[in-house]
């Protein structure tokens, strides 16, 4: 193409230049000198570079010719206003780098669809079933294609090596089915295979079989042992499939693995999930489940007696309690864009009264419209495209930390990725702004007056009236839309202070923990159980500078213990309305170490053994509810037993209560009792809480070296300590605090920034009439307050309007914040403050230049 | 420039061209002059615009342009009219009577 265009050159000037000699010759053949032929030639020829250009715009250069003259001449003329280019490149950058990784958060959870088939037809049943219940409702109803059930618990697997914990699925057969995944290999457990004494089966989960198998491609048939038992492996799952809620290692039936619970109609543990068949509807299937519900409620008054299976679509079910967050920041990235691109536009608009004159000039000299007005699209173009790029950087990074500091509940979309979608939508929003506004100005600086444009500069700040309102209504926008954003971070960090300053009701530092199971093949009785925690307690205890004791369930772990409880010498109330409590089981001095103060009463003491009078302790939300007028100390209670006589526990004392189910929740009514005294050999898991002076290295291993001298077949795992849990359990709370400050930094940036330009570019416009004022004798603060006056009214305007907008917007996120109005009026006006201040300051900083310039200097100028 | 020549407007001159070239083909000084000849040296041709009406008409495809050698022997771009170039020569020469005959009568009416 280049070579081609060189040829056409040399010949363009051979052509002319006969043409010149042809001329030549015939003026001499006619009686001139060469000299004066020549001269005349060249007069009439006009000039020889001027109809060179006409003849190469007449034959109309190449498109792509064309366009890499106009890159280059724009990629200069960008360079040679730096300020200007960076401060375009970098909005656009964070608008749509900011804006793209937000998205891709959003779109994965909310948008993407689950990995299985027909997702659509899922459902999932709010409260937890028994399996006999399940297999009661499955049996009953005709409206689902297939249905299942999953409880998710902890088991032992012993490969090489020391014992690892990992997560078991005990699933009901017709889980696998309807989740519908096919295994990569081998096939999935049976319904016949599931049933009281049948064979044990595992199906494995693929980091399980790449991680702990090896990627064996010979693993079916194999056998595995899994807390103290053989398990056949019979296939293995794709990589792609995971439980709706929780992670797992592996499935096995739940008649096989945990036998004594399959047949309990009253051990409410499995999440259940069903498959609707074509053509039934939702409301169809529950109003059918609701039957059912009334029908076991009968046979059974017990323990089904308040039954209400609610069936919800199983995508709501999971995304429902982060849709509010994430629709939060949804609207926020919509905010940030929209103050990128106004502070864009603006960028261009300056830009282009800039460059007003020399466009004239352009136009004068005989450049064509078209031209002018493509050169302003493409230098538009290009800041957009720099702009994009530049995105894209800031859109990996932003993705990346997203994810690096994203909370339990979005841990399961661990294919978070930067969607590519979203990256061009939001490109395009910036593109399309960028030839909108840079068009704009093209087409009126086109059409303006040139001797006008030409004699005068920048009264141009009247001229453009429009323009510059245009602009103020811009600035202002920004504003108020930044106030908006903060207001919104100002209320979730309220919050999140407030959520951490709760009391939880115990003291967290430097108190360790871990969780042991003991496998039931070698503590098949209590005893043996009773015998271990005992002997393991004391020699945790003889390690220096430690107080260690033992609790069934940890305060915000996330696991929870009810039991309906009878209290003696009341009326006895309904079958299944007795009172619900948190069970929880304790040995050794588990209330000092956690420093829970005891109301009234007395702690438990090494004599509240097994053989020994049963007693128990109870919290203060117990008392509140059940025991508020008699005296608590000395009442006794017991647990709902069917068929055997009470063993009634005599009430010692009363404890704080404990934030158990999180920081936000509400307590429930809680009973203590010691290990040693329990009755259910079931229990046979406990956490060690292991309390020292201050940290101490090393201390989890010498912990894990007195459990295994004891039992070296004993897993050990959760060990973290409890200011670590505390810290998750508001990472939620946290993650969108983060988010939200972050998006108003960002607008408050942007803002900022729009201001800023904005009286810069007054002061540059208004040099002579400032150099004028300077001259007649003004004051620093005179001219401060003449270039301020607009930029602080803007902002006070901003400000208001974005009060107004917050008042109306915020309670859209009040699920979100914790016992913090949406309306707060303190963090309304912190933020109001903040802003002004930095409105301030950058109205400020330009207007301190306009204090530099001389007068002599100015009035020369134009 | 003598007095008596006139100025030509542009759609004309690219009547004239296509006029001159459906003779012979010219090079570019060759059409100059022709177009000098015939109008008995009323009109005279500005090169400044001859090339560029040239070029134009080349790109659009009325003539087109071939090197070859001059009378003197001289390297020089000769061109000729195209079928096209035919086709718009007429269609300009009807447009081009029809407007002097409306002209003529408005001033011979008024």
């Amino acid at each position: 193409m280049l070579f081609r265009r060189h040829a056409a050159e040399n010949e363009l000037h051979d052509e002319l230049r006969f043409h010149l000699e042809q001329q030549v010759a015939k003026y001499v053949k006619s009686g001139m000198t060469e000299a004066e032929a020549v001269r005349r030639a060249r007069l009439e020829f006009g000039g020889l570079d001027q109809v060179k250009d006409e003849c190469r715009e007449a034959r109309g250069i190449g498109f792509v010719e064309t366009l890499v003259q106009d890159l280059r001449y724009t990629t200069r003329t960008l360079l040679h206003a730096p300020a200007f280019t960076s401060c375009a490149v970098l909005t656009l950058a964070l608008g749509i780098g900011a804006n793209t990784a937000i998205f891709s958060v959003v779109n994965s959870v909310l948008l993407n669809p689950l990995p299985y088939p027909n997702p659509q037809e899922l459902l999932a049943a709010r409260q937890n079933e028994s399996r006999p219940n399940l297999k009661d409702m499955q049996r009953l109803t005709s409206s689902f294609a297939s249905s299942g059930g999953v409880n998710i618990t902890p088991m032992d697997f012993t490969g090489k090596g020391e014992p690892v914990r990992i997560h078991a699925a005990y699933i009901d057969a017709g889980l696998l089915a309807t989740l519908g995944v096919q295994p990569i290999s081998g096939r999935w457990i049976s319904a016949d295979e599931d049933v009281k004494g049948g064979p044990r089966n595992v199906l494995v989960s693929y980091p399980f079989w790449r991680d702990f198998l090896g990627s064996d491609p010979h693993v079916l048939g194999k056998s595995i042992r899994l807390s103290g038992n053989s398990y056949a492996v019979i296939g293995v799952m794709p990589s792609s499939f995971t439980l709706p809620k929780e992670p797992a290692d592996i499935f096995v039936s739940l008649w096989a693995a945990y036998p004594e619970a399959a047949p309990e109609r009253e051990v409410h543990f499995m999440h259940t999930y069903w498959r609707l068949r074509p053509g039934v509807t939702l409301s169809q299937a529950q109003a059918e489940i609701a039957q059912v519900d009334r029908r076991l409620a009968e046979q059974f008054p017990d323990g089904e007696r308040d039954r209400r299976t609610m069936l919800v679509p199983l995508h709501d079910w999971l995304v429902g309690n982060i849709r509010p967050a994430l629709l939060v920041l949804f609207g926020s990235v919509g905010l940030v864009l929209l103050i990128a691109c106004a502070n864009f536009a603006m960028l261009l608009m300056a830009r282009s009264v800039a460059r007003q004159r020399e466009l004239m000039i352009r136009a004068s000299l005989g450049a064509k419209n078209s031209r002018l007005i493509r050169q302003r699209l493409t230098e538009s173009t290009l800041l957009a495209l720099l702009g994009g790029a530049a995105g894209l950087m800031v859109a990996k990074l932003g993705t990346t930390f997203l994810l690096a500091l994203k909370p339990a509940a979005l841990r399961r979309f661990a294919a978070i990725h930067m969607d590519v979608r979203v990256f061009l939508f939001v490109f395009a929003v910036s593109l399309v702004t960028g030839l909108l506004f840079g068009l704009l100005p093209a087409w009126s600086a086109s059409r303006g007056d040139i001797a006008e444009a030409l004699r005068e500069n920048a009264r141009a700040t009247g001229s453009g009236t429009s323009r510059s309102r245009l602009r103020s209504f811009l600035v202002t926008a920004e504003i108020a839309l930044a106030l908006i954003l903060l207001a919104g971070a100002g209320l979730l960090i309220k919050g999140f202070l407030r959520l951490r300053s709760v009391n939880p009701g115990f003291n967290p530092a430097n108190v360790m923990t871990m969780y042991l199971q003991l496998p039931k093949t070698r503590y098949p009785e209590i005893p043996s159980e009773t015998n271990f925690r005992r002997e393991l307690l004391a020699r945790v205890n003889a390690l220096p500078g430690v107080e260690a004791a033992m609790v069934s369930d940890l305060p915000l772990a996330g696991n929870y213990v009810g039991h309906r409880v009878v209290i003696d010498g009341r009326p006895t109330p309904a079958v299944g309305t007795e009172p619900l409590v948190q069970t929880l089981s304790v040995m050794g001095d588990y209330l000092s170490v956690m420093q829970i103060p005891i109301r009234a009463g007395r702690d438990f003491q090494p004599t509240d053994r097994e053989g020994e009078p049963l007693v128990a302790i109870v919290n203060e939300a117990f008392v509140r509810q059940y025991l508020a007028d008699q005296n608590p100390i000395g009442s006794r209670i017991d647990w709902i037993r069917r068929d055997e006589p009470n063993k009634w526990m005599t009430i010692i004392g009363v404890v704080a209560d404990v934030k158990h189910s999180g920081l936000n929740q509400p307590v429930d009514p809680a009973v203590y009792a010691p290990f040693s005294q329990n009755d259910e050999a079931w229990r046979r898991f406990m956490t060690l809480v292991i309390k020292t002076e201050g940290p101490v290295a090393g201390l989890a291993e010498d912990v894990k070296k007195q459990v295994w001298s004891l039992d070296s077949q004993i897993p050990v795992s959760d060990v973290q300590s409890m200011d670590d849990l505390m810290a998750v359990s508001v990472a939620q709370e946290r993650f969108n605090m983060l988010l939200l400050g972050i998006f108003a930094m960002l607008a408050l940036t942007l803002a900022g920034v729009g201001i800023y330009g904005m009286i810069a570019y007054r002061v540059n416009q208004r040099t002579h009439d400032i150099g004028v004022y300077i001259a007649l004798g003004a004051q620093h603060r005179d001219v401060l307050r003449l270039i301020m006056k607009d930029g602080i009214k803007l902002t006070l305007l901003g400000i208001v309007l974005g009060l107004a907008g917050a008042v109306a917007l915020t309670r859209l996120m009040a699920s979100l914040l914790f016992e913090v109005k949406p309306t707060d009026p303190a963090t309304l006006i912190g933020v109001a403050f903040v802003l002004a201040a930095a409105a301030l300051l950058a109205c400020y900083i330009p207007a301190r230049r306009a204090l530099s310039i001389q007068p002599i200097i100015a009035l020369r100028c134009e | 420039m003598p007095s008596g020549s006139i100025e030509l407007p542009q759609g004309t001159l690219d009547l004239l061209i296509l006029r001159t070239l459906s003779l012979e083909p010219l090079h570019g000084w060759g059409v100059s002059e022709r177009i000098q000849q015939i109008s008995s040296d009323v009109l005279r041709v500005q090169q400044g615009s001859l090339y560029p009406a040239l070029h134009r008409l080349e790109r659009r495809g009325w003539i087109k342009a071939k090197w070859g050698a001059s009378e003197n022997n001289r390297r020089a771009k000769y061109y000729e009219l195209t079928r096209t170039g035919r086709r718009q020569l007429e269609i300009e020469r009807e447009a081009w009577e029809k407007l002097a005959a409306v002209v003529s009568q408005i001033l011979e009416t008024a």
